[in-house]
């Protein structure tokens, strides 16, 4: 049970979930997985606050008041991309980002 | 020395009531005319009182070394402190009652002069206004404070011959005695900053008048340094009081209603000028090059502005201009005194007396102007003038003062002040004082005998008048287009002033001896100078008379005697062509260069450098708007990329 009780761990957990957020935010099309990979990205910097937490800080509630704070922004934010996505919707029938090209320079 | 002291509790009042009432009638009562005028007229009673109760309390207390200053702290940052406070001594305090007792009499008159006006409380704000900034002028312990209240009465006045803003000669004539004395007021202010400057242990804020003459007693400064700061101080005294080259506003500002002309004329706006030097004497005193300046100046704007009341035909031209040549009369008695080593009385004693008669004679010609409805003395004088009783009198008592015959307040002032030009070494000085005092009562006095001895219409004079009509000069045009043309009498609130007023010119000559042990805590005994006395009194004899041979007696031919010089009489009609060379100044130097210049410079400079901003802003735009391809992941992926560039420089590369 050690490797549960090691620092490295949750860091490595934290660079997957973080990857895998980048990768979608980057690769994919559709609006509605690109902002479920922003939580991702989110989710895993949450992870390391609470893992450095754990391990490293002398006091034990430092990590978690912020872990706190971005589940509260993480909220927000999915309020509000989740209303510009409906308002994309109506606009271009679509949710794909590669219909949004209205600005193009 | 705190606000609670009742001589500042006094001054205070006497200063903010006027206020209150200015600002409670612009901003409440405009619409109720009778209401303004109730709040007004309470406005200016209590510091009439409060005033002259001043003056009787500390009559024997105050000398000019050991005033009364009264301050507290108006703004405090830092080291920097702004008092607000009252500088009162035997100058200010005379100059106070004054100011209160004569705004109050013309809101009195204007109760009669202004009635029906669709503007009326408005008037009575501005009054009000005007008497609030002369009262705080005249009592300000700072030179700051001074200067505020001096562009003060400056706004005023412009709000007050531009009364009648729909005309727009009036509204020109509010604007052009505005921008005039600012151009004196630029120098005034450049003289405090560079005195600030020159004294080094005081700033701007806190210079008070006291320091000022300290400095000046305890030679503080070297001479040159005075002497720079005293002529540009003497430039706004002269745009307030009208002197010189800047004095051609004044004859203009006859565009606001009459009353305001008296009070300009008498103890407010014109009066501030003179009273600066007063107030500063010692200061002045200490520079004999910048008293000389100012005595050729005050001597030239005598004989200018007489001169050109010798031909005006409008009853308030010639009041101006006698206003300005009494003005002068007043600096050369100021700075002759300054230069000769005497006291400040005989220019401030012609002050007094001046602000009594000369507001008497201007409330006569609005009871003339508003009872016929022109401007034009000649036209009362066919339409009856005379034959209002009361205003005929008065106006002669006041033009008997303004010439300077006994027993009437101006032969008093008149001699004090000549028997200063006499005690200069060069007699050039008294001998152009003495023509000026002939020239004031020769034109004094053609008023006087026009309005008295009317000709019938079909007199061979009038083809006189009518000839010089056409020549299409001077301000005949200009009528108070107020006047209502209704032949009923004089209501008494118009006549009550005038007969105070007329009082105060029979009485102020015999009150010279007390007035100056007032000032100056001692009285001179004077030493009768009969040469210059008889002089004096022979000239403005001599001018009476010339004036009844030209105008007044059966056969004269209302010619003046200086119709037998064509070319002066039109030089003096076209008033020195003042005006003519101040419009080509203005067309040759501001327009045709400054303006010019700073045309080009906005259109090229200013608009130029905005507009090259606009359009590299759009260019550089274009250039770079291939970056935005619409493709969000792809500007996502360039910036995770140099992010992680960024992170991997930080980790490593140091």
């Amino acid at each position: 049970m050690l490797v549960f009780n090691q620092l490295e761990t949750y860091l490595y957990l934290a660079l997957l979930l973080f990857a895998i957020g980048l990768y979608g935010v980057l690769a994919r099309r559709s609006l509605i997985a690109i902002l479920i990979s922003v939580e991702l990205i989110l989710n895993a910097a949450s992870i390391n606050f609470m893992a450095f937490n754990r391990f490293l800080a002398p006091h034990p509630a430092v990590g978690q008041v912020i872990t706190l704070f971005i589940m509260a922004v993480a909220a927000a934010e999915a309020a509000i991309a989740l209303s510009i996505i409906v308002a994309v919707y109506r606009k271009l029938k679509s949710i794909n980002i590669e219909h949004a090209t209205e600005l193009r320079g | 020395m705190g606000p609670c002291d009742p001589n500042f509790l006094s001054c205070f009042l006497i200063v903010a009531l006027p206020l209150l009432s200015f600002a409670v009638i612009m901003i409440f009562t405009w619409r109720r005319h009778r209401l303004s005028l109730a709040i007004s007229l309470t406005c200016s009673t209590i510091p009439l009182i409060l005033a002259w109760s001043l003056f009787f309390r500390l009559k024997d207390t105050v000398t000019l070394a050991k005033p009364i200053v009264t301050q507290v702290n108006w703004l405090v940052s830092d080291a920097v402190i702004v008092p607000f406070g009252f500088l009162l001594d035997p100058v200010s305090l005379l100059m106070l009652g004054i100011v209160a007792t004569i705004s109050w009499l013309i809101q009195i008159y204007s109760i009669g002069y202004m009635e029906g006006d669709p503007g009326f409380a408005r008037f009575y704000a501005d009054l009000s206004l005007f008497g609030m900034s002369m009262l705080s002028l005249v009592s300000a312990s700072g030179m700051l404070q001074l200067f505020i209240s001096w562009e003060l009465v400056g706004l005023a006045s412009y709000l007050l011959i531009g009364f009648w803003y729909e005309k727009f000669s009036a509204s020109e004539a509010g604007k052009k005695a505005f921008v005039v004395t600012r151009f004196g007021d630029i120098g005034f202010f450049m003289g405090l900053v560079f005195l600030t400057f020159f004294m080094k242990d005081i700033n701007i804020f806190g210079l008070g008048i006291f320091d000022i003459n300290n400095a000046a007693l305890t030679k503080k400064l070297t001479e040159a340094q005075f002497t720079l700061c005293a002529l540009l101080i003497f430039c706004g005294v002269a745009g307030k009081s009208a002197q010189f080259p800047i004095h051609v506003w004044l004859p203009d500002a006859m565009e606001g209603p009459t009353p305001v002309s008296a009070l300009l004329h008498s103890a407010t706006m014109v009066a501030a000028g003179v009273y600066l030097i007063t107030r500063l004497f010692p200061f002045f005193a200490a520079s004999a090059t910048a008293m000389t300046v100012v005595l050729v100046i005050s001597t030239i704007t005598l004989l200018l502005s007489s001169t050109i009341g010798m031909v005006a035909k409008d009853i308030k031209q010639v009041w101006a201009y006698s206003t300005v040549s009494q003005l002068g009369f007043m600096a050369m008695g100021l700075s002759a005194a300054a230069l000769g080593g005497s006291t400040l009385f005989a220019g401030y004693y012609h002050l007094t007396t001046h602000a009594a008669f000369k507001a008497l004679l201007f409330l006569c010609a609005g009871v003339f102007i508003h009872h016929f409805g022109t401007n034009d003395f000649f036209v009362m004088s066919k339409d009856g003038g005379r034959k209002l009783a009361i205003p005929m009198v008065t106006v002669t008592i006041g033009a008997l003062a303004l010439a300077g015959i006994f027993p009437f307040a101006g032969f008093f002032s008149k001699e004090a002040i000549l028997a200063q030009l006499w005690h200069l070494p060069n007699k050039l000085w008294v001998g152009l004082g003495l023509f000026g005092a002939f020239l004031t009562a020769y034109y004094t006095f053609r008023v006087i005998f026009v309005m008295l001895f009317p000709r019938k219409d079909d007199d061979p004079v009038w083809q006189e008048y009518y000839v010089r009509e056409e020549g299409g000069h001077g301000h005949g045009a200009h009528d108070d287009d107020h006047g209502h043309g209704g032949h009923h009498g004089v209501p008494w609130v118009m006549s009550f002033p005038l007969i105070v007023l007329a009082a105060f010119t029979l009485v102020l000559g015999f009150l010279q001896t007390p007035l100056e042990k007032f000032l100056l805590g001692e009285s001179h005994p004077h030493e009768m100078n009969y040469v210059l006395l008889f002089s004096a009194v022979g000239c403005a004899l001599g001018g009476i008379g010339v004036a009844w041979l030209d105008w007044g007696s059966a056969n004269a031919r209302w010619q003046g005697f200086i119709r037998k010089v064509p070319a002066l009489e039109n030089f003096f009609i076209q008033k020195w062509y003042m005006d003519h060379f101040w419009r080509w100044f203005l067309n040759t130097f501001i327009y045709g260069t400054f303006s010019r210049i700073f045309t080009y410079n906005d259109r090229r400079v200013v608009d130029g450098g905005v507009d090259a901003v606009a359009f590299s802003t759009i260019g550089s735009g274009r250039l770079l708007s291939f970056i935005q391809t619409a493709f969000v992941q792809l500007n996502l992926l360039f910036m995770v990329l140099v992010l992680a560039g960024v992170g991997l420089y930080l980790l490593m590369g140091r």
